[in-house]
């Protein structure tokens, strides 16, 4: 298994490749994470239209979301910025502490979101190679 | 009528003109010899030495010490002597030279005519040259007879003396109706000779001093043994161990009478069922002592008992029938239901949708009131159980707050308040709880339409032991008319025609909020609302004290194992356990409860490596319940995400258990925090798995719960030999109804819910 660095946790990502009946196919894990990655792209974009609206609460659960699927893939690196949007979705910092400042809370999701975008088209990248999967 | 002798001694049997004492005089009944003495004869022409020595004849006869009186042979008084006069309150003149007749029928009472009877006496003494005693005559208060001396000289009737006696009363029976019998006397005979009363009278100390034939039949002691002694003879242990006897002496002082119902005691040790009367008795202002008086009543209590025995026996029928009955119908109510919510899925024309929204609204609101009736006849037969489970009193209120609050119209705001004395966890039954609170607050949205609904929740009371949990809601809704206030609580009533058909519901709600808080040691009330129009409710509970974490622990094994059987056996190395895991797999059903379709294909994947084949998929906490009620015995675990949209896996574990299924909830949660296991399992939940899930972490929970955990739908083990009918298979028909048939057989049966 090629390493992934910091993007993905690998005791967690193996036991989805182990599902797979075949390794030449994958065909269990190949299509799933394509799916996360199309899931993902949808969910930034919903997230993009909330943060127009300052919609705090639908960030919160938009991150929450994301955040689950990429725990179970093992995707640390976009689950931890999805944790940060969950948090100040719901005005809090990452340590479960109140952040009143709404603008504060708004500014920190728009960092999170950015960095967010930038790990996950990196990690789409390695994935794609590693299923031999072209654009 | 009072006699004077004291009560301590029996009433004169024979007495009779004791009551007359005004016109008692010394003459001995026989003082009259049988044939008339030589010196009354009259022989005034003839004289000899000897009778030069008599005293004067007539001074003789006015002085003798009898009421004499001389009549002519035409019955005319010729003489009274001076005793007669005087018993008699004549004078010489009312008397002498009057026809006796005629004098009689001036000086007796005028009742009847008793002259007819002394005349025919006077011709039978006369025509018989006897001595002749009339009957009775009566006079005042006393009865007098006339002894009727005719007096002879050869074939000439010179004179009639008549003696005049107060007679004893003869008591023959028409006597009993002729006004001289005097009212002791009658009082006493009816007393005697009442046989179906024990009637007796105690002295001031309590000891019997009479006795009558019904009390000698009752209580089958002789006259002769009983008198004398106390009447605390006639109690059993019990009531002497309180001091019945002497209290009901002191009552009856005090009020003047007294009445009990009890045991009483027969000579012979049997017992009979009572009612005893005690009057106090009072002669002139001086208590003399008690009057009493015993019925047997033990025909009348048994028929009362068994009449009792019928009701009780009727009502215990009703109630499992009711209880049986809507268990046949909650389980294809189910089915409607989830038929119903598939349906709403489906593409639909307008109208359409609003029939199947009408039927899935009725249905609803039918299954409500289903499960009211069947909690309300299990609360009245007495079979429902609490269950002792940890309870997180603030979380409950703010779940529940939470999920009435979708309800709202959004000019009424809840404010919530929880004491931060509240603990953190204790030990009761949350969903009774819960289904308390829940009643209570859906009745405050129900009515009210503007306003808020403040939901308060503090300690009332703390020992060693527990806690006293008060929880109270107060809306500003209509509120309830005073009149209504006293029948709030009662099974069946809503308090106005109008708010029914407003409102539905069955009027059963707060008759099963208040038996639920009665179960929980705690009580429920209403007062209305003091700063403005609503009410306030309320209701405390009681709930146990846990003391350390190790306690919770144990404590969720025992509570959580439907059979009490321990949860934790020694557990087998991880090999062993894929393999019998994957062994009884393919016989197992699943439901996964998960809505991010990624995580659906994981766990899937997962689950399916390990062997399970036959999962279903929800995708919310709604269909998750529609499906696990719509076949309450299909699913041998439930995997239950937490957050998710619509109904999340708290509510959804909740309501699931709250018809009564008992399937193994896993919660999956990304949540680390303290406490989130202790959540999960407030609402119903069995264990937790973190998220991600990993996959030995998911054998281990799985093999605990298929394996090593007695299946939910058999009985429990207590009671599994008198049930060997209910199937074991995965087919088994819903279980609900199996737990339900135990509840009816055997109240004190635990039941899975």
């Amino acid at each position: 298994m090629p390493d992934f660095g910091d993007h993905v946790d690998n005791t967690i990502f193996s036991q989805i490749l182990e599902m797979d009946e075949s390794e030449a196919d994958r065909d269990f894990s190949g299509p799933l994470v394509l799916n996360f990655f199309e899931q993902a792209i949808e969910t930034f974009q919903k997230m993009e239209d909330a943060l127009s609206e300052k919609d705090l609460n639908t960030l919160s659960s938009l991150g929450h979301f994301l955040k689950g699927s990429s725990a179970t893939l093992g995707f640390n690196k976009i689950r931890d910025s999805c944790q940060v949007i969950q948090q100040y979705g719901h005005q809090l910092t990452v340590d479960g502490s109140t952040e009143p400042d709404e603008n504060v809370c708004l500014q920190k999701i728009t960092d999170a979101l950015k960095a967010v975008k930038v790990d996950t088209k990196e990690l789409d990248k390695a994935m794609k190679k590693f299923f031999e999967v072209t654009e | 009528m009072a006699t004077p002798q004291p009560l301590g001694s029996p009433v004169n049997g024979n007495g009779s003109g004791a009551a007359t004492g005004d016109h008692d005089h010394d003459t001995p009944p026989t003082s009259l010899p049988p044939t008339p003495p030589p010196a009354l004869a009259l022989a005034p022409s003839s004289s000899t030495d000897l009778r030069s020595h008599l005293p004067d004849l007539a001074l003789l006869f006015d002085l003798t010490p009898l009421p004499q009186l001389i009549l002519s042979p035409s019955c005319a008084i010729t003489r009274a002597s001076a005793r007669f006069l005087a018993d008699w309150g004549v004078t010489v003149d009312q008397c002498v030279g009057r026809d006796l007749l005629s004098f009689l029928q001036a000086y007796l009472q005028p009742l009847g005519d008793p002259t007819g009877h002394i005349a025919a006496s006077i011709d039978d003494a006369v025509s018989s040259r006897a001595v002749r005693t009339t009957k009775a005559i009566y006079r005042h208060a006393s009865s007098w007879i006339a002894r009727i001396i005719p007096v002879f000289k050869e074939d000439e009737l010179l004179a009639i003396v008549t003696e005049w006696r107060e007679s004893p009363v003869a008591l023959a029976d028409q006597e009993l109706f002729k006004p001289g019998l005097s009212n002791d006397e009658a009082f006493r005979i009816l007393v005697q000779a009442v046989k179906d009363y024990a009637i007796f009278l105690l002295d001031t100390n309590g000891r019997i001093a009479t006795w009558n034939t019904g009390a000698e039949l009752l209580k089958g002691y002789k006259r002769d043994e009983i008198i004398g002694q106390h009447f605390s003879v006639f109690y059993g242990k019990e009531d002497l161990d309180i001091g019945k006897p002497g209290m009901e002496l002191e009552i009856c002082l005090r009020e003047g009478r007294v009445e009990d119902e009890g045991w009483r005691y027969k000579k012979d040790g049997t017992r009979f069922w009572a009612n005893v009367t005690i009057t106090a008795v009072y002669k002139d202002g001086v208590h003399v002592g008690f009057g009493k008086v015993t019925r047997d009543l033990s025909e009348h209590k048994s028929a009362e008992s068994r009449l009792i025995r019928a009701y009780e026996e009727s009502e215990k029928l009703k109630s499992d029938f009711l209880a049986n009955m809507s268990h046949e119908i909650r389980t294809p109510m189910h089915g409607i239901l989830s038929a119903c919510s598939l349906l709403i899925d489906n593409p639909l024309s307008e109208r359409q949708r609003d029939i199947v929204n009408i039927m899935d609204e009725s249905g609803q609101v039918l299954l409500q009131v289903i499960n009211d009736i069947l909690d309300y006849s299990k609360l009245a037969s007495g079979s429902f159980s609490i269950t002792s489970d940890i309870v997180g009193v603030s979380s409950i209120v703010a779940s529940v707050v939470r999920s009435v609050q979708a309800t709202l119209p959004p000019a009424v705001h809840f404010e919530l308040f929880l004491s931060p004395e509240l603990p953190k966890s204790v030990q009761g039954d949350p969903l009774r709880y819960r289904q308390i609170l829940q009643n209570i607050i859906s009745n405050a949205a129900k009515f009210t339409e503007k306003g808020s609904i403040r939901v308060r929740a503090t300690v009332q009371e703390e020992d060693e032991k527990s806690y006293l949990i008060l929880t109270e809601v107060t809306d500003t809704g209509i509120g309830i008319p005073e009149h209504a206030t006293a029948s709030l609580f009662t099974p069946f009533t809503q308090y106005d025609i109008t708010t029914t058909k407003r409102y539905k519901g069955t009027g059963l709600g707060l008759s099963i909020a208040r038996s639920l808080a009665e179960l929980m040691e705690g009580r429920i009330g209403y007062r209305p609302n003091p700063d403005r129009h609503g009410s306030i409710f309320w209701f405390t509970a009681r709930f146990k004290k846990i003391k350390s974490l190790e306690q919770i622990k144990n404590w969720q094994q025992r509570g959580f194992n439907p059979d009490g059987s321990p949860l934790e056996v020694p557990s087998a190395d991880a090999p062993a356990r894929v393999s019998e895991l994957a062994d009884s797999a393919s016989t197992k059903t699943l439901l996964l409860v998960e809505d991010n379709v990624i995580n659906q294909k994981v766990m899937l994947g997962l689950l399916r490596s390990l062997g399970f084949k036959n999962t279903a998929l929800a995708s919310n906490g709604a269909e998750a319940v529609n499906m696990v009620c719509g076949k309450p015995a299909a699913y041998d675990l439930v995997l239950m995400d937490i957050n998710m949209p619509i109904l999340d896996g708290h509510e959804a574990a909740t309501r699931i258990r709250e018809h009564g299924i008992r399937v193994p909830i896993v919660a999956m949660t990304a949540y680390a925090l303290k406490g989130d296991r202790e959540r999960c399992l407030e609402h119903g939940m069995d264990d937790y798995i973190p998220k991600p899930v990993d996959k030995k972490n998911l054998i281990k929970t799985l093999a605990r719960w298929l394996l090593e955990t007695r299946d939910y739908r058999l009985p429990p083990i207590d009671v599994s030999a008198d049930n060997s009918v209910i199937p074991t298979s995965d087919k088994v028909q819903p279980i609900v109804e199996v737990t339900d048939k135990q509840v009816g057989q055997d109240g004190d049966t635990p039941v899975i819910q």
